[in-house]
């Protein structure tokens, strides 16, 4: 099924100096030259070449083969086109367009909409002075034919400029499209495709160094020289069941377990550095507990550098959980405000306190506020039994009055919890970038040195973490001696495991492996 | 030669032929034969159907049959032309399915001829053949009256990867397959030698002979072995045939080409025969049989056998020396040997060559039968001049003397590359013709006979109508080996291996009944009587894990859980034993033992340790009732457990991708977006299932992704 030629804005909304309309697919030349009002015709141009001129509206559908369709019965009086036009265009493309039945696999329908809405505008009208950079296939991102139009930006002369290109004859993109073609073209791999989603979606730097460095490829580097290695010793181990009587020996190899155990190192090393690079990728969740009028919602505020927590001297005057972004150390972090831990307060006290629960549960990190200026109590006792089993950042509140609270009381009720504890002073501002500083540590940046080639990907941490629970299991079971298939059973788990990222198959080359290093065969 | 009008001369019945009907006299047998005159008017004449008129008819048809078969008019339903291991297979399974079935071959005396080793079973070959027994098949019963010595090999290791083999007197296996042939109700053992596949309307019509015969049928199943345009070299001597001394068969190799079939072109060897009393066995080391010997069939109960042992020795530097220096005379070398020989089973030339580095290699000599004078040469197959042969079989210890009785040789075949067979060994392009054994590319009786079995079975459920028989990768060897062969590439005959199966710890030899004798007898193939003992088998063996998991044991503390380490084998051990219970002082003891303080543990658990047994059970008075063959299925079930359920939990997320089916009319499609290696493999090989499709080589993961999305836009279009 030849695909057709799709459309669609590929730069943000929202007031900026440029933005990229992006059509691909065999008519993305005519549609654009339909749209293209320049020195020569755009079908005429060189692979990556830029051209200037004007997007003007076109004369009539050239791309895709089918013409645009006449205006429905109950069309609307024509209007000029605007970013409400578009929205609506890909609220239909969602939905499908009211009193009008879709018809099943055709996805050209709100494209054809889209340029109906637009049927007023007179052809040849000038929309916006634009650059077009011309790819053509398989030079592209997607290997099909590609015209980018960078126009001015700012959401309408963008939203005009694609619909120009659907009245001539492009359909809108779905959400992802063009990555999809990329994929399914073979220009990009799975791992890549999963990279240019993240490097889309990075909001921190962090973020952003790592798909970049997945996007070339690093950790595949990476994990091809521990598969290769496992693949070594699974052929060692095959070719000891396989041919008993030609190869002989023990069951495996010292020299083969070894090789094993260095290939689970690397793969751990690598996922060591994976829980950081997950919380670059998808950020984490902190979240404040501490007893009422503690100054949780102070500090939140204080931490924000703004006001966004309602702060009174009354206690319970946080109900429900506020929750705002920050970054820290290259990682965004969400800071939940809740309502404390508190018990026997009213009922909707009671309900942001489940809730506050519940966030705990989520977070990577609990940020505890105490209030140094007081005695700690019994809730500050209650709260601690429920910290265990999680990383704690303690926040010795109110360090601008003298201390109630002795130094070791909180290591003592956090015994076994790791956990940092810095005096602060949300009202004054002191400490708070120590407390960010531990925040980062108990985050794990200490790790962040090297990103490139670092798992940032929730399914491939997954999926090493299966490849080195699977090595591991090897060497476990080959140093206590069990049955060769055994072994070897648990590195194909592995290597199937590693293949998931890499996207490669266990066995293709194992016999090729046992027959060039053994002489087998009577 | 698509379809050929019927010659319409009378011809005169010949001297030569020879068609036996093998099955007692029956009143179906009376029934068949009227039918069959009434056939010899009406229809064409030919040698077959003359036969039928002055010999009796397709004997021994059942009721069963006779409604498969309606048109009772004569003519076979299957031919199977060739009767190696392959051959005699398809034809039992032919036969036990109820169709009237031919076997032919060259000559009668030849059935089932062991023309390379006296030997079956072995590594995941002896899994096999306990599969094909399980599913109504031949050799593993055969094996067991020709068999002179039964070992179980890979004893050391875990019992997954335990495989029965046999030592067998090649002329007693020829005559005990006959026998087995012979008792067959209805099989027409047909000698002669096919030239032509007849088609008609693009199907299988008939298949002709050479003499001018025509046994007219409605599926056939080619089984030629090295015959396909066989050619055999002996140093610079280069002749047609496809065993020494035997013809080629030229003509089918053509015919299948003129049917518009890929072929390719196998080498395979053979080494040296030596006569016994030349042999100076003294020096020698002896590698005997297991006490008692362990039967390959799950119907055979126990085995009577004398056995007898084979030798061991080794080639050394002076073996290398004659090799390397003689090289130029190996057509190997030379290049005038085109076909590609199996690395796993190297000419001795070829072991020198490429593992320099090694100064000796193990040869075993086994004896071909217990009243013959050859002895097999194992691991020395050789195409070299006779005059080398001797002079390097001379160089090793214990041969000095030895004088050859014929000398090894390689031999060249055709083969159809086997993309083009469907799951079923079916030819895509032409149905009705099935193809099994070498002429698929493998090498190996068991393969062979595997083979056999599956195109028997599919041949006659596709005379009968019936739903094709196709075994999942996860529930046989025989599974694996068919879809390797339709789905992968072979650049060498291929051969099973154990790490061909991805669900190893699933596909062992003690339960291949367990696995597929449901099967054998829904579709007919073993009796009432064979499936009720095996059922009877798996609630025995159920029942007494029940009972042991009720029953305490007591532990001393000192003997901590997961200390004991399996023995290592030692190094080629021949006979080494590690079956658990002899691991030295038993672990256990009863909870009266004053000694220590000891730890409960369930009986059960007691088996699944690693030194554990039902042996060591019965040392503590926990005596199970199980024979020893089921205790051992208990314990490997035992033992094994948790690793079994993942595997089947994994072969249950495969089987998925297994049942997806890819429509024959997708190839037809642009299918944008798969590589152009993907592409181009996909189109070649038509996969049935997307789990094929992931198999074939060149096909990566985000191809088989691809795929997908079309096949579903592809369903949603269609």
């Amino acid at each position: 099924m030849p695909h057709d030629t799709i459309a669609a804005i590929a730069t943000a909304t929202g007031a900026a100096g440029l933005a990229v309309v992006r059509v691909s697919g065999p008519g993305a030349l005519a549609a654009a030259d339909a749209v293209f009002a320049g020195g020569a015709p755009l079908a005429d141009a060189a692979a990556n070449t830029l051209h200037h001129g004007w997007a003007v509206w076109p004369a009539a559908a050239v791309a895709g083969g089918a013409p645009a369709r006449a205006l429905p019965a109950q069309g609307r009086a024509p209007r000029p086109a605007g970013q409400d036009d578009v929205a609506a265009a890909k609220r239909r493309q969602a939905a499908g367009p009211p009193g009008e039945q879709s018809p099943p696999g055709r996805s050209g329908a709100a494209g054809e909409r889209a340029c109906t809405d637009n049927a007023g505008i007179a052809p040849g009208t000038r929309l916006d002075e634009v650059v077009v950079a011309v790819f053509r296939a398989p030079r592209s991102y997607t290997r099909e034919d590609v015209v980018e139009l960078s126009c001015h930006g700012g959401a309408l002369c963008a939203a005009r400029v694609l619909a120009a290109l659907l009245a001539a004859g492009a359909r809108l993109a779905r959400p992802g499209e063009f990555t999809l073609r990329a994929f399914l073209s073979g220009r990009l791999d799975l791992a890549q495709a999963e990279a240019v989603a993240d490097l889309i979606h990075a909001e921190t730097e962090s973020a952003h160094a790592l798909a970049v460095s997945q996007l070339g490829g690093e950790l595949s580097r990476r994990l091809a020289a521990v598969a290769e290695a496992v693949r070594d010793a699974a052929a060692e181990v095959e070719a000891r069941v396989d041919f008993a009587e030609d190869v002989g020996g023990i069951e495996v190899p010292a020299h083969v377990v070894e090789s094993v155990a260095a290939a689970e190192a690397a793969l751990a090393a690598l996922l060591a550095g994976s829980a950081w690079a997950r919380t670059v990728r998808e950020g984490v969740r902190v979240t404040l507990v501490g007893r009422p009028n503690a100054g949780k919602s102070s500090l939140f505020n204080a931490l924000l550098g703004d006001a966004r927590a309602i702060v009174t001297g009354q206690p319970g005057t946080t109900r429900d959980l506020v929750s705002e972004g920050l970054e820290v150390a290259g990682a965004r972090v969400t800071l939940v405000d809740t309502a404390g831990l508190r018990e026997g307060g009213d009922e909707i006290e009671a309900l942001g306190v489940a809730r506050a629960r519940a966030s705990l549960e989520t977070s990577a990190v609990v940020l505890w506020v105490v209030d140094r200026a007081a005695p700690l109590a019994e809730e500050d006792r209650r709260i601690a039994e429920r910290l265990a089993g999680r990383r704690v950042l303690v926040a010795l509140n109110k360090s601008d009055l003298p201390p109630a609270v002795a130094p070791g009381e909180i290591g003592s009720l956090l015994d076994g919890v790791p956990h940092r504890a810095v005096a602060v002073s949300a009202l004054r501002g002191d400490g708070i970038v120590e407390l960010t500083g531990a925040l980062a540590a108990l985050l794990g940046t200490g790790r962040a040195g090297g990103l490139a080639g670092a798992v940032g990907n929730r399914r491939h941490a997954d999926a090493l973490e299966r490849a080195r629970a699977a090595l591991a299991r090897a060497t476990g079971a080959a140093r206590a001696g069990a049955p060769g298939e055994i072994v070897a059973l648990e590195l194909r788990d592995g290597l199937s495991a590693i293949g998931e990222v890499t996207g490669e198959s266990v066995d293709e080359d194992l016999l090729d492996r046992i027959f060039s290093r053994f002489c087998v065969g009577k | 030669m698509m379809s050929d009008a019927p010659s319409g001369s009378t011809r005169v019945p010949q001297d030569g032929l020879h068609v036996r009907h093998c099955g007692a006299r029956s009143p179906h047998e009376r029934a068949a034969r009227s039918d069959v005159a009434v056939a010899g008017a009406t229809h064409e004449r030919d040698t077959r159907s003359d036969a039928e008129v002055t010999g009796a008819g397709p004997a021994g048809c059942e009721a069963a049959v006779a409604s498969a078969t309606p048109e009772r008019d004569g003519r076979y339903d299957v031919v199977v032309v060739g009767a190696g291991h392959a051959g005699c297979e398809a034809a039992a399974a032919c036969v036990k399915l109820g169709l009237r079935t031919a076997l032919l071959t060259v000559s009668l005396a030849d059935t089932a001829k062991m023309s390379c080793n006296p030997a079956v079973g072995g590594i995941a070959k002896g899994h096999m053949v306990r599969e094909l027994d399980a599913l109504g098949g031949l050799m593993g019963l055969v094996t067991d009256r020709a068999g002179i010595q039964f070992r179980m090999l890979n004893r050391g290791r875990g019992p997954a990867v335990w495989s029965p083999r046999a030592q067998c007197d090649k002329a007693r296996y020829s005559v005990e397959m006959g026998r087995a042939l012979d008792s067959l109700p209805g099989l027409a053992r047909v000698a002669g030698v096919a030239r032509r596949v007849r088609l008609e309307r693009g199907r299988v019509a008939a298949i002709e002979l050479d003499d001018g015969r025509s046994l007219r049928c409605r599926a056939a199943i080619i089984t030629p072995g090295t015959f396909l345009n066989g050619v055999i070299h002996v140093g610079p001597r280069r002749f047609a045939g496809g065993r020494i001394g035997e013809f080629a068969a030229v003509a089918l190799s053509e015919c299948l080409a003129g049917l518009g079939l890929e072929r390719g072109r196998l080498k395979t060897g053979t080494p040296p025969r030596l006569h016994r009393d030349s042999i100076d066995w003294e020096a020698l080391d002896a590698q005997r049989g297991d006490e008692p010997p362990m039967p390959f069939s799950h119907w055979s109960d126990r085995l009577e056998v004398e056995q007898v042992p084979c030798w061991l020795t080794r080639t050394n530097a002076q073996t290398h020396r004659i090799i390397r220096e003689n090289l130029h005379h190996s057509p190997l070398y030379s290049g005038r040997i085109q076909g590609r020989g199996p690395r796993y089973c190297p000419s001795i030339e070829d072991k020198v060559v490429k593992f320099a580095e090694r100064d000796s290699h193990q040869v075993f000599l086994e004896p071909e039968g217990r009243d013959v004078p050859e002895i097999y040469v194992n691991g020395m197959s050789s195409s070299l001049p006779e005059e080398v042969q001797l002079g390097f079989v001379r160089s090793v210890r214990g041969l000095g003397r030895a004088e050859m009785l014929r000398a090894g040789y390689a031999v060249e075949y055709d083969f159809v590359l086997p993309h083009q067979l469907d799951r079923t060994l079916e030819v895509k392009r032409v149905p009705g013709l099935f193809l099994a054994g070498q002429i698929c590319g493998t090498s190996g009786y068991e393969e062979a006979a595997a083979q056999g079995l599956v195109a028997g079975i599919n041949a006659a459920l596709r005379v009968q109508g019936r739903e094709p028989l196709v075994l999942g990768r996860d529930q046989a060897y025989i599974g694996v080996l068919v879809d390797d062969l339709v789905t992968r590439e072979h650049r060498e005959p291929y051969r099973m291996f154990t790490s061909a199966a991805e669900h190893r710890l699933l596909l062992r030899a003690d339960n291949a009944d367990e696995r597929l004798a449901e099967t054998g007898f829904a579709l007919g193939l073993i009796t009432r009587e064979q499936v009720e003992r095996v059922r009877a088998k798996l609630s025995a063996i159920e029942a007494e894990e029940r009972r042991l998991a009720r029953i305490v044991v007591w532990v001393p503390a000192t003997a901590a859980v997961g200390d004991a380490v399996r023995e290592a084998p030692a190094p080629g051990a021949a006979s080494d034993d590690g079956a658990g219970a002899d691991a030295g002082p038993a672990p256990v003891t009863r909870k009266s033992d004053p000694a220590a303080a000891a730890r409960a543990l369930r009986a059960l658990d007691l088996v699944a340790r690693p030194d554990g047994s039902c042996a060591a059970l019965a040392s503590l008075g926990v005596e199970t009732a199980l024979p020893p063959a089921w205790a051992g299925c208990l314990e490997v079930r035992t033992r094994y457990r948790g690793y079994i359920e993942r595997q089947q939990r994994v072969a249950a997320r495969a089987a998925a991708l297994e049942h997806l089916l890819l429509p024959v009319a997708l190839w037809e499609e642009p299918l944008n977006g798969l590589s152009r290696e993907a592409r181009e493999k996909l189109a070649r090989w038509r996969p049935a299932t997307v789990g094929q499709a992931g198999r074939i080589a060149g096909v990566s993961p985000s191809d088989v992704a691809v795929l997908l999305v079309h096949a579903r836009r592809f369903a949603i279009a269609g």
